[in-house]
């Protein structure tokens, strides 16, 4: 079982794929532990990435911080992990908890990063998401790890998920209970009683940076993202349609891709961080991966973008009547962005949603 | 060299496949349980007599009360064994319990906010976090249709709750102790609550007697 001491603490990480390609390293979300990326185990090397993933203290096989780690120490040990692996310059994605991990690492060791991947995650906590804080800690502490489990799932994954793997709900709970420490789990949380807002440092992280966010991510919304993307100098955003806060889980196919387009971009030197705002098609293998954001993204009604002069609206008299499409091509954009209905630009169905476990945030 | 103590889960793990505990082992797990929350609830019992706005009052309150709710609960819930031997086995391991832990040490005289009492906290909190037998039974065991499994969950339910509150106890109780030597304090309880453990897990699956032998030798 490969596993690095550091200052006394045992990190267990797996790493897999080709020496020599670009790595990439999966920092977890909260009560996530390796084993949660076995898909990226095969994805991410299809694609020319290397990937390590690892436990951080509290988590999995990894020691559990007796009276707990904050986000700095976290940071550190991940770069004294990298150190130990001689991995000079990874691409460190961040899920959640671990996408904070991922912030701080991007601004404390700016030498040390070639890219920088912030996923369903945030840099200060707005009033509604501390409210969920609140809530998944009073459940954890006041009901149990299962109930704490019971508020994550419809805030974690899509209906359709949900419906596919209802059989599975009960024993992906038992699981977790039981391969979580439930005080190495505590003490993580205990971390963020004392987050303080990273937002006014996002300025100084200049490396490429990709940042994602579910379509109906109610967790970690979307404009906790843009607050990254208006900071982050050299940032794109892609919004990732129908999918929830753990969408990583739910459609590693098409992560992947997106993980693996981004790296390969900045490696060629193409890559472009202009802080615009894009769409993800909802097939792994469409043609054209992204579509570029032309409606205000920070609404959930698909209305134009504020500076944007108003089309005139659509009007219907019923079904089966003939009215003029007003928005042409944009509709269909539009109703990827906002949930609607119709299929996205490939027309096809993504890919499927198999089971996966339910701890990440 | 006795197996570790994650030798000795994986190994009771992969009995507890082949079928939930039986009379024996349910009799093994739960007199050392009630050995443990019979420590707890002597020490809390006296914790009865701190002035009522002492800030760890409520909390600890609590938790003799749900000790002593949840030792009796596991009492009517065990299927009791026949063989005098377990019970001579349990009362070996209580005494080992008692010895390792030092816990005679937290009974005498009146608690002030110090090492003694930082030791206590930690003791307790290796107890709740250190003990656990869920995570040994198969996901697919229906634990709620079993009396004993599921009085065993509520009682690691119940730790899962307290530990909360513990660790903001262990982290922010100004006992006059550096972060270190707190920390220090807490994995040497842990450790040794470890090894407690690990040889009541040698006894589980095991004819009676025959795990403790196997620890001696």
């Amino acid at each position: 079982m490969p596993s690095f001491e550091h200052e006394g603490k045992s990190l267990y990480y797996e790493l897999h794929g080709r020496e020599g390609d670009p790595v990439v390293t999966i920092v977890n979300g909260l009560s996530m532990r390796t084993n949660h990326w076995a898909p990226y185990f095969e994805l991410l090397p299809a694609r020319g990435c290397r990937v390590l993933t690892y436990d951080m203290v509290g988590q999995g096989a990894s020691s559990k911080p007796v009276l707990g780690a904050d986000f700095d120490d976290h940071a550190t040990m991940l770069a004294a992990l990298h150190t130990h692996l001689g991995i000079e310059r990874p691409y460190v994605f961040g899920i959640s908890f671990g996408g904070v991990v991922a912030l701080k690492y991007a601004i404390r060791y700016p030498e040390r990063i070639g890219g920088l991947l912030p996923v369903s995650t945030f840099s200060e906590l707005d009033p509604q998401l501390e409210g969920h804080a609140v809530n998944l800690y009073q459940g954890l502490a006041r009901v149990g790890f299962e109930f704490y489990l019971d508020l994550l799932m419809p805030l974690n994954f899509s209906n359709q998920y949900i419906a596919a793997n209802r059989d599975l709900v009960h024993l992906i709970k038992r699981v977790g209970a039981s391969t979580n420490e439930l005080y190495g789990i505590q003490n993580l949380m205990e971390s963020l009683s004392d987050f303080r807002s990273l937002t006014p440092e996002l300025a100084a992280i200049e490396c490429p940076t990709l940042i994602m966010n579910g379509e109906f991510d109610y967790l970690t919304p979307r404009h906790l993202h843009d607050i990254m993307r208006r900071h982050i100098r050299s940032s794109r955003l892609i919004l990732v349609p129908r999918v929830c806060h753990a969408f990583t889980l739910e459609i590693p196919e098409l992560t992947s891709r997106l993980i693996g387009d981004f790296v390969k971009s900045v490696e060629a030197g193409e890559w472009v961080g202009d802080q615009s705002v894009w769409i993800a098609d909802e097939h792994p293998d469409a043609k054209v991966a992204l579509t570029r954001c032309e409606q205000d993204h920070l609404r959930a009604i698909p209305v134009p973008e504020p500076d944007r002069p108003a089309r005139a609206p659509r009007r219907e008299n019923g079904p089966g009547s003939k009215t003029k499409s007003a928005a042409g091509k944009g509709q269909a954009r539009t109703k990827a962005a906002s949930g609607g209905t119709k299929a996205s630009t490939s027309g096809k169905k993504a890919t499927a949603r198999k089971k996966a476990p339910s701890g990440q945030r | 060299m006795s197996p570790s103590f994650e030798e000795q889960q994986r190994r009771v793990k992969r009995h507890f496949r082949n079928g939930t505990p039986d009379a024996n082992d349910q009799t093994r797990i739960a007199l050392y349980l009630q050995a443990v929350k019979g420590i707890n609830v002597a020490v809390l019992a006296k914790l009865e007599w701190q002035p009522v706005d002492w800030l760890p009052y409520r909390f600890l309150h609590g938790q003799y009360y749900r000790e002593l709710e949840l030792t009796t609960l596991l009492g009517r819930a065990t299927q009791w064994s026949s063989q005098s031997l377990i019970y001579m086995e349990a009362a070996t391991l209580s005494m080992d319990l008692w010895s390792r832990t030092e816990a005679a040490r937290y009974l005498p005289g009146f608690f002030e906010v110090d090492e003694r009492f930082y030791s206590y906290l930690a003791l307790s909190h290796a107890f709740m976090s250190v003990l656990r037998f869920m995570p040994l039974v198969p996901p697919a065991v229906d634990v709620e249709a079993d009396p004993f499994l599921s009085a065993l969950k509520a009682i690691e339910d119940e730790n899962g709750r307290q530990i909360q509150t513990q660790i903001r106890m262990l982290k922010d109780l100004d006992a006059g102790l550096s972060r270190q030597e707190r920390e220090r304090l807490v994995e040497t309880q842990r450790e040794r609550v470890e090894a407690c453990f690990a040889q009541l897990l040698a006894t589980l699956g095991q004819p009676p007697g025959k795990g403790l032998e196997e620890e001696s030798d």
